[in-house]
C-alpha cells in the first residue's frame, strides 16, 4: 500500500484545517472573546504538523481504493481530533471526550450535542461548531480535489469514500472541475440562504451559524431550543433550505446548466419530494387535533419532516411530545434520509428506492421464475455490482445499529433512547426521542457509549466502509508493520 | 503531477468511443494533456476500469445512438474518436456526431476493403481523419525493412526528412569521437544528432559530446544525407531482398503489399486455409505457405536461418517475442516485433529485441498531434509527432504560417529552452539544418526535438 500519498494526504487536510480553524479567530477577535486565542494556538499546530508531513513529497503519486478509504477515513478521524482541541484547551468543554464527542459530531453533519446550555459558549466556540457543520457537509477531501494539483485518475477514490451514495459519478470528465462544481453550487446556495436569513431580520451570527447548521444537513443550534425561538418566516426558510441542501446536487448542476428536462425527471428527486410530502401530511393531520392553529401545525410538521428526512435535526418543537403516529413516521424518515450525492445523511432515497425495487423483483420471480428482469432508475438498467452493493450496504447497516445498541445499552437506559441515540448518530442526525431527544442533549451517556456513537457518527457519514476497513487486519499490516526490505537478486 | 505547474491552457472537449487497446491508449495520453475526456462503451466493466484509472469520464452504451451521444455532451465536443472493432459503426458513429454536433470526428477503419478508400470517405463524410493502425504499422515495417540498419525510422515533412535511430556497434569509427570532430572531418554534413541513449539516460548532445560504443543515436537529415552518413560510417544500406512474415493478418497483408511492388520477395506463414486462400488471391506474387509459424521445425524448413528480415505479426505479442528471439539466435535477419498489447516496456527494452513496433502508440501519435494542432492558438500547426525512447523524448514538427515571436530572429537570439533542439527547418521544399544564424520565417516546417512534452505550439520552445 501506498503509506507515503496517505501521509501526504492527511499533511495537506491538516494545512486546510489550519486556515479554517483562523475564522473563528476572526470572530473572537470581533467579540473580543480571549478563548480566540486556543484556536490560534491550535492553528499553530495544525500548520506545524501539517507541513511536517508534507515536507517529503509522496514516492508514488498513485493511489487505490483501500489508499482512498484510508486516507479519508483517517482524515476524518485527526480533522475530530484537532478540531476538538480548542473546545478542551479552553476548559468551555472540560472533558476531552465531550469535546471530541462535539466535534465529530459537528463534522459528520450529526448535530448530537453533549451540551446542556449552549448558551453559555463563547461566540467562536459557537461559530466553530457551526462551522465543522458547513466544512463536513461537502467533505474535506472533495475540497481538497478542487483546490490541490494530483495528477492521474485515481482520486476518484477519494471522492468516492467522501460522497454518499450508492454510485458515485462526476458531473464533467475531470475530477477537479466537478469537485469545484459542487463547491460552487454548495457555496452559491449557501449565499443565498445567508441573504434570505438577513432578509428576515436576522443577526448576522445567527445567520451564519443557522445557515452553516442547514448548509451542512448539521443541526447544531446557538440558542437551547434550537429555531423554536426564531420567527416563523425563518423557520421557514430554514425548513426549505434544508430540503434543497438533502437533493442531489446533480439537480442544481443540471439546472446550471440548463438542462431542465433532465434536472426535473430524477426518480430519486421525485420520490424524495413524495415522501416529504406524503410524512407532512400524515404527521399535520396528526397534530392538527392537539390545540395548535392550522398554521402552526403544518410549520411544526413541515419543519420536523425535512429536519430529519435531510438528517440536519434542527427542531422547532419538542416532538417527542407528539403522538405515536407522528413519532413513528419521523422515525421511518430519519431511516430514509436525504438523496445520495446531496449533503444530507440517512440510507439515501435512491437505496431505499432499489431495495424496494429488488423486492418488487423478487416477486415477480416467484410468479414468473425464469423471467429476466432489470432494475431501473432514471429509465435505465440498475447494475448488478450497485445492486449488490446496496444490499450489502443494507445488511452491514443493520447489522452495526443492532451492535451499537446492544454496546450503549450497558448505560441501562430505556430502550427507546437508545434505538434512536444510535439512530439519531448513525444517520447523522442529531436528536432522537425520549432521553436523546430534542430537548435533552446526549452528555448524560458513559464514555464508552460516547466511544460507541461517535464511531457510529463517522461510519454512517463515510457510508461505512471506509470507515470499517480501517479495522481489516490487511490494513493495518500494510500501515503499521514495517515490510521487510527482501532481493533474491543475485 | 504533484507540484508540478498545472499548464494554463483549458483542454478539449473529447468523446472517444471503443475501449479497446487504442482508445485506452489514447485515454492515457490525452489525459495527461489535460483534455476533459468522455468515454462510451458497451462494456461497463471497461467504462469503469478507466474511468478509476484516469480522470475521465465513462458512459456505457452504443456510441453511434444519438441519445448516448447527447448525454455524453457530443453538442459541446470539439473532437469525437471512434475506435471500436468495427470499422461499419465507427465512421457511423462520426456520422452521426457530424450531424449533431459541431465537432471534428476521427475514425479508425482498418479492413482492406475500405481502406483503399479512404481518402475518398474521409472526404464525402468530412471526416477530420481516418487512422488504420495495421496499415501505418505496416509503414513503418516497410521504412525499415528499406533501411535495416537503422532501429527506427521517422518521416517528416512528407518523408522528405527522416529521424533515425541507430545503435553504435564495437569499433565503428564514431567511438570516442565528439560531435565537433566529427563535423571537421567532415564525417557529418547536413545533418543532426538529435538524441543519445546510453545506459538508460536521455542525452541531447552538445558539441563537445562524446560517442561510446552502445550508445543508441538517433539524427535528423534529408533521405539522402542520411544514407550518405550511414555509409560514411560503415553500415550497410541496401534494403532487405526478402523477408519472411509470420501471421497472414491485416497488417501482414499491409506489408507485403507495399513490398512487393520494391522487388523484396515475400513469404508468409499463416494456419488458417481459408486464409491462405485469400492471401493467395490478394497477392499473387507472395509465397504463402500453410502452416504453424511458432512450430521450429517448419521455421528451419523455410529457411529461417538464411532469410535477410523476419516479421513476427501474430495476434499475440507472446509468440512475437519468441519468434523473435529465436530468429535472433539461429540467424543473422533483420528482425522487427509487432507488440499489440502488453505493457512491460521496460523488460521488452532489456530483451534487446531490435526494432520494435507498437501499432497502438503509432494511431495515438498521429491522432495526439491533431489535436495538439487543434488545441494551439492560430500561428503553427503540429503535423507530425513521435514518441522516442519510451516517451520520454518528444520530436514534433510544426508548420509555422504567420508572424510571431519566434519568426524572423537568428536562432541565437532566441532565448530556448534547455533540453530542445531546433532540428530542421524545411523551406520551399529546401532542407535547412539551422545554425544560430538562421531565423524561422512564415511558411516554414520547423522539427524539434525536446524532453519537455506537451508542446502544441511553436512558441512553447521559448524559455
Amino acid at each position: 500500500m501506498n503509506n507515503s500519498i496517505i501521509r501526504y494526504i492527511l499533511g495537506c487536510v491538516l494545512k486546510i484545517e489550519t486556515i479554517l480553524l483562523l475564522f473563528p479567530c476572526l470572530v473572537a477577535i470581533i467579540y473580543k472573546e480571549n478563548e480566540g486565542i486556543y484556536y490560534l494556538i491550535t492553528s499553530c499546530i495544525c500548520l506545524a504538523l501539517g507541513i511536517l508531513l508534507t515536507l517529503k513529497k509522496p514516492e508514488s503519486l498513485v493511489f487505490y481504493l483501500k489508499e482512498g478509504s484510508a486516507a479519508t477515513a483517517l482524515s476524518w478521524i485527526i480533522m475530530s481530533l484537532f478540531g476538538a482541541l480548542p473546545f478542551w484547551l479552553s476548559g468551555e468543554i472540560p472533558s476531552f471526550t465531550n469535546a471530541l464527542f462535539e466535534t465529530v459530531s459537528g463534522f459528520t453533519t450529526t448535530g448530537a450535542s453533549i451540551l446542556s446550555d449552549v448558551e453559555v459558549l463563547s461566540y467562536c466556540s459557537l461559530f466553530w461548531r457551526s462551522f465543522t457543520h458547513w466544512i463536513g457537509g461537502m467533505g474535506v477531501l472533495v475540497f481538497l480535489l478542487a483546490v490541490i494539483p494530483l495528477s492521474g485518475g485515481s482520486q476518484i477514490n477519494l471522492m468516492r469514500a467522501e460522497s454518499p451514495g450508492p454510485s458515485v459519478g462526476k458531473l464533467v470528465p475531470k475530477i477537479k472541475t466537478t469537485a469545484r462544481l459542487l463547491y460552487i453550487i454548495y457555496f452559491g446556495m449557501t449565499i443565498l440562504q445567508i441573504v434570505f436569513m438577513l432578509a428576515g431580520g436576522l443577526e448576522l451570527f445567527d445567520t451564519l451559524a443557522i445557515t452553516f447548521g442547514t448548509a451542512g444537513t448539521g443541526g447544531f443550534g446557538i440558542k437551547n431550543n434550537s429555531i423554536g425561538g426564531y420567527s416563523p418566516y425563518i423557520q421557514w426558510v430554514v425548513a426549505i433550505f434544508m430540503i434543497l441542501f438533502g437533493v442531489n446536487f446533480n439537480v442544481y448542476y443540471l439546472v446550471l446548466y440548463r438542462k431542465w428536462r433532465k434536472a426535473l425527471s430524477i426518480e430519486e428527486v421525485h420520490t424524495y419530494f413524495m415522501l416529504i410530502i406524503i410524512s407532512v401530511a400524515i404527521i399535520f393531520i396528526n397534530i392538527s387535533r392537539t390545540a395548535i392553529t392550522a398554521a402552526d401545525a403544518l410549520r411544526h410538521a413541515f419543519f420536523q419532516v425535512s429536519t430529519l428526512i435531510t438528517s440536519t435535526g434542527f427542531s422547532t418543537t419538542d416532538y417527542d411530545l407528539w403522538p405515536q403516529t407522528s413519532k413513528t413516521v419521523l422515525i421511518v424518515v430519519m431511516f430514509i434520509g436525504a438523496c445520495a450525492g446531496s449533503t444530507g445523511g440517512g440510507i439515501k432515497v435512491s437505496r431505499i428506492i432499489i431495495l424496494v425495487k429488488s423486492i418488487k423483483k423478487e416477486l415477480a420471480s416467484y410468479i414468473h421464475p425464469k423471467c429476466i428482469q432489470k432494475i431501473k432508475m432514471d429509465g435505465k438498467p440498475v447494475e448488478h455490482e450497485i445492486v449488490r452493493a446496496t444490499n450489502v450496504y443494507f445488511v452491514a447497516f443493520t447489522i452495526i445499529f443492532f451492535l451499537s445498541v446492544l454496546a450503549i445499552s450497558i448505560d441501562n437506559k430505556d430502550f427507546t433512547t437508545n434505538f434512536t441515540a444510535v439512530l439519531a448518530t448513525i444517520n447523522n442526525m442529531g436528536p432522537g426521542l425520549a432521553e436523546a431527544g430534542p430537548s435533552q442533549n446526549f452528555g448524560s451517556f458513559s464514555i464508552f457509549s460516547k466511544i460507541v456513537l461517535m464511531f457510529d457518527m463517522l461510519a454512517g457519514r463515510l457510508e461505512l466502509f471506509p470507515l470499517l476497513i480501517l479495522f481489516h487486519p490487511g490494513i493495518w499490516k500494510e500501515l503499521f508493520i514495517k515490510k521487510r526490505k527482501i532481493s533474491y537478486k543475485k | 503531477m504533484l507540484g508540478r505547474k498545472s499548464r494554463k491552457k483549458t483542454g478539449l472537449n473529447i468523446i472517444i468511443v471503443g475501449c479497446g487497446k487504442v482508445g485506452a491508449t489514447l485515454t492515457e495520453q490525452l489525459s495527461k494533456e489535460s483534455h476533459d475526456i468522455t468515454l462510451i462503451d458497451k462494456n461497463p466493466q471497461k467504462i469503469q476500469h478507466l474511468a478509476n484509472t484516469y480522470d475521465v469520464m465513462g458512459l456505457a452504451g452504443n456510441g453511434a445512438s444519438y441519445n448516448v451521444q447527447m448525454e455524453a455532451g457530443i453538442e459541446d465536443a470539439d473532437l469525437l474518436i471512434a475506435v471500436t472493432d468495427s470499422d461499419e459503426l465507427n465512421l457511423l458513429c462520426c456520422t452521426v456526431a457530424k450531424r449533431v454536433g459541431n465537432c471534428a470526428a476521427i475514425a479508425r477503419v482498418r479492413t482492406p476493403d475500405y481502406s483503399e478508400e479512404s481518402a475518398y470517405l474521409r472526404q464525402k463524410l468530412g471526416l477530420a481523419m481516418i487512422i488504420n493502425p495495421e496499415l501505418a504499422a505496416a509503414h513503418e515495417v516497410a521504412r525499415l525493412l528499406y533501411l535495416p540498419t537503422a532501429l527506427e525510422v521517422n518521416p517528416f515533412a512528407h518523408g522528405r526528412v527522416e529521424l533515425i535511430k541507430f545503435k553504435l556497434p564495437e569499433d565503428n569509427i564514431l567511438a570516442d569521437q565528439t560531435i565537433v570532430n566529427l563535423g571537421k572531418k567532415g564525417v557529418s554534413q547536413n545533418m543532426l544528432f538529435c538524441a543519445v541513449e546510453r545506459d538508460g539516460e536521455i542525452i541531447i548532445p552538445t558539441g563537445m559530446f562524446t560517442f561510446a560504443a552502445g550508445d543508441v543515436v538517433s539524427f535528423i537529415s534529408s533521405r539522402r544525407d542520411a544514407r550518405n552518413f550511414l555509409s560514411k560510417i560503415g553500415f550497410d544500406i541496401k534494403q532487405v531482398n526478402n523477408t519472411m512474415i509470420i501471421g497472414g493478418g491485416k497488417a501482414a497483408y499491409y506489408l507485403a503489399k507495399q513490398l512487393l511492388p520494391m522487388g523484396i520477395d515475400v513469404k508468409i506463414i499463416e494456419s488458417n486455409l481459408e486464409r491462405c486462400e485469400e492471401l493467395n488471391a490478394l497477392l499473387p506474387k507472395a509465397i504463402i505457405i500453410n502452416g504453424d509459424g511458432t512450430n521450429e521445425e517448419l521455421l528451419n524448413e523455410e529457411g529461417i536461418k538464411n532469410i535477410e528480415s523476419f516479421v513476427p505479426l501474430t495476434g499475440i505479442d507472446e509468440e512475437n517475442i519468441f519468434l523473435t528471439l529465436y530468429a535472433r539466435e539461429v540467424s543473422n535477419a533483420k528482425v522487427i516485433t509487432k507488440i499489440n498489447r502488453i505493457n512491460f516496456k521496460n523488460v521488452i527494452s532489456h530483451l534487446d529485441l531490435g526494432s520494435v513496433i507498437y501499432p497502438k502508440y503509432i494511431t495515438a501519435e498521429a491522432i495526439l498531434a491533431y489535436v495538439r494542432a487543434k488545441t494551439a492558438s492560430i500561428g503553427s500547426n503540429v503535423e507530425t509527432l513521435y514518441h522516442m525512447f519510451d516517451s520520454r523524448v518528444e520530436a514534433l514538427e510544426f508548420l509555422v504560417d504567420r508572424e510571431s515571436e519566434v519568426t524572423n530572429i537568428p536562432i541565437m537570439e532566441m532565448n530556448l529552452k534547455k533540453n530542445l533542439l531546433l532540428c530542421c527547418i524545411q523551406r520551399n521544399g529546401k532542407i535547412i539544418i539551422p545554425s544560430g544564424t538562421d531565423s524561422i520565417m512564415p511558411g516554414d516546417t520547423v522539427i524539434i526535438v525536446t524532453t519537455h512534452t506537451g508542446f502544441d505550439n511553436i512558441q512553447d520552445i521559448l524559455a
